[in-house]
């Protein structure tokens, strides 16, 4: 029968468990999201790096290809040496990846939360089964599952290849770049999906909370320098998540300061759990940001 | 069957001041489609009440339970059995009616086919099924108003709260409103807690009233009783000697009260005829200048009951009921 002839019936049949419910949330952000072409876009250019990542990859397991142009033996040990795959290569690319994942973050981010609290949808949902911290994490769950295409995943198939590429061994050996790919991004999508869901709850125009996600990462590195330059010490890095990240990356894959560029003398900043605890410190505030900002209604005191 | 609201002593603070003070009573009965009416002058409590239902405030002490299941510690069980129509202009935005009701469907635990079918469904219901596929930013205000209802019953919850639903209404906009009220508790089923500050919506609506004054229950009355026992509400304007005139109905099994100046309101008790009243007057012989023979309005109910208006004898003092925690 034609629903208009039908008329409206009370629903009495069986509900969703709870985790079918809450994840009926992102899906409908991830519909809409993909409806923007500029999200399209960028997630379309965000995958490119891979992409010539796994070229290189590729390349890097083939020098034989290179052997007709290079005659002598010092040449191709360098070569070998320069295509080699290890934790450098693994921290190129995911600094690589941060870049696109903040511009995503700035892009989707401003879009889930600050339109809920222009509108006062806030009641309409928390007056459903869903508390204010299955609201966040399915607004988190957004941003995670989106960013997580730009940065682990292509991460871990790239590992994937170079393991199916130099074998079992290689693997073995290996391992912990696979754990730091993964952890490693999993912290910084943390970090990087709280503040765009922070902005989003502060500022209820999605142009300006953009903006602030893109502002708060050069507005950090910028103070962080600043306190380095004017107080003469070195813990200011703590305040700019992005190099606090980047000494953490560094740690976990094993590579030497030095030969990353972190500083050409050698880094001789906060170490990298200094700069982990800095970061998980962040995440917190971040939390109580959104933990006071993301209420069914205001209560003026 | 228990009842589809339970208030025990429930006291509310927000920041340091304190809203509801040790609130209690009992409303509606489950499995009855009963409409329950909230009132109460500006910041009397109604709205922190309902958000207190809603689980949004924590209460201070005392409990607030929705069909057995405390607001408080039992949240997500309350919430699956309420839907609730904010008075505010609430939605999301650049979404279309079908796809606002779909999400609110299975966020409320409807199967992702259901919420689509029942979404379309409870937009004709509503009336908006010609522009359910239009974006809600460009509904006017009393389509939103209709859109807001629609989401709250789409999942058909056993309770719908009902926060000013004909606030910024047109009057056909609004008896519509109104006869989809009465349906929801009719046809369907549904308890309705009806907050407004339209005396008319709740009094044609409503089966129960509850009044709420500075945070404290000071009326609550089942509605179709209360009607029936104002049924002979006289005022009576006389002129001559009525020192008498109290003994004389009481006489006739009438009760009074004079307001000086010749002025009496008399209640009549059920089977005695307005005649009655004549003939009392004759033989006290005084001389009846205005007898107005009417139905106590519930805006009589509520301005006694907020203090403004003299009680009309016989009823319960609004304290005493405070103080008895309700019926």
């Amino acid at each position: 029968m034609a629903v208009y002839k039908r008329g409206y019936q009370r629903y009495q049949g069986p509900l969703t468990g709870h985790w079918t419910r809450l994840l009926s949330l992102p899906r409908f952000s991830w519909e809409r999201l993909f409806q923007q072409r500029l999200v399209v876009l960028l997630l379309t250019a965000s995958l490119l790096w891979p992409l010539l990542c796994g070229l290189f990859i590729y390349l890097s397991n083939h020098l034989e290809i290179f052997a007709s142009l290079t005659n002598s033996r010092d040449s191709n040990n360098g070569l070998a040496k320069f295509m080699e795959i290890n934790g450098n290569f693994f921290l190129i690319f995911m600094n690589a990846q941060s870049v696109f994942s903040v511009l995503l973050a700035a892009l989707a981010g401003p879009g889930l939360i600050a339109p809920d609290l222009a509108n006062n949808a806030l009641p309409l949902y928390l007056s459903r089964p869903l508390t204010r911290k299955d609201y966040v994490m399915a607004r988190l769950l957004v941003l995670v599952g989106l960013l997580s295409t730009v940065t682990w995943i292509p991460g871990l198939t790239l590992f994937g290849i170079q393991s199916g590429m130099a074998g079992w061994d290689w693997m073995m050996d290996h391992l912990r770049l696979a754990m730091a790919l993964f952890l490693g991004f999993v912290l910084w999508i943390l970090v990087v999906s709280l503040v765009a869901l922070a902005s989003s709850a502060y500022v209820k125009w999605k142009i300006v909370a953009g903006a602030l996600v893109l502002g708060f990462f050069f507005i950090t590195a910028g103070v962080a320098t600043m306190v380095n330059a004017v107080f003469r010490v070195n813990w200011g890095t703590l305040l700019n998540p992005a190099k606090a990240m980047y000494v953490v990356w560094g740690e976990m894959l094993g590579v030497d300061s030095t030969v990353v560029g972190l500083s050409s003398q050698g880094y001789d900043g906060p170490g990298s759990v200094a700069c982990g605890i800095a970061l998980l410190c962040l995440v917190g505030v971040l939390g109580l940001v959104l933990e006071r900002k993301l209420r069914p209604v205001e209560v003026i005191k | 069957m228990p009842p589809v609201i339970e208030l025990e002593n429930l006291r509310v603070k927000l920041g340091r001041r304190e809203i509801l003070k040790g609130i209690s009573c009992r409303l509606g009965v489950a499995g009855q489609g009963r409409a329950i009416g909230l009132l109460g002058p500006n910041g009397a409590g109604k709205s922190t009440l309902i958000q207190t239902l809603l689980g949004f405030h924590q209460p201070m002490s005392g409990t607030a339970k929705i069909m057995g299941f405390d607001c408080h510690k039992q949240v997500r069980e309350v919430r699956s059995r309420i839907g609730y129509m904010p008075e505010s202009d609430s939605f999301i935005a650049n979404m279309t009616a079908v796809r606002f009701l779909r999400q609110m469907g299975e966020l409320s635990g409807l199967p992702k086919e259901t919420a689509l079918e029942k979404a379309h469904e409870t937009l004709f219901h509503v009336g908006l099924g010609e522009a359910r596929y239009r974006d809600l930013g460009t509904y006017s205000l009393g389509m939103k108003q209709m859109a807001k209802l629609a989401q709250a019953i789409v999942h058909g919850p056993p309770l719908v709260i009902l926060d000013e639903p004909t606030n910024g209404l047109d009057p056909a906009a609004r008896q519509r409103m109104l006869r989809l009220v009465k349906e929801m508790k009719e046809d369907h089923g549904m308890n309705v807690v009806l907050c407004s500050h339209l005396l008319r919506d709740v009094e044609e609506v409503c089966d129960e009233v509850v009044i709420l004054k500075d945070g404290q229950v000071v009326h609550e009355a089942d509605l179709e009783a209360e009607r029936k026992s104002n049924r002979f509400f006289v005022e009576l304007e006389v002129s001559g000697d009525d020192s008498g005139l109290l003994e004389a109905l009481h006489k006739v099994g009438a009760d009074g009260v004079g307001e000086g100046q010749g002025r009496w309101r008399i209640v009549l008790p059920p089977g005695v005829e307005i005649a009655v009243v004549w003939k009392v007057t004759a033989g006290e012989g005084l001389r009846v200048r205005k007898l107005t023979h009417r139905r106590d309005t519930l805006e009589e109910i509520f301005l006694r009951a907020v203090g403004h208006l003299a009680r009309t004898p016989g009823e319960t003092a609004p304290q005493e009921v405070a103080a008895n925690g309700g019926l």
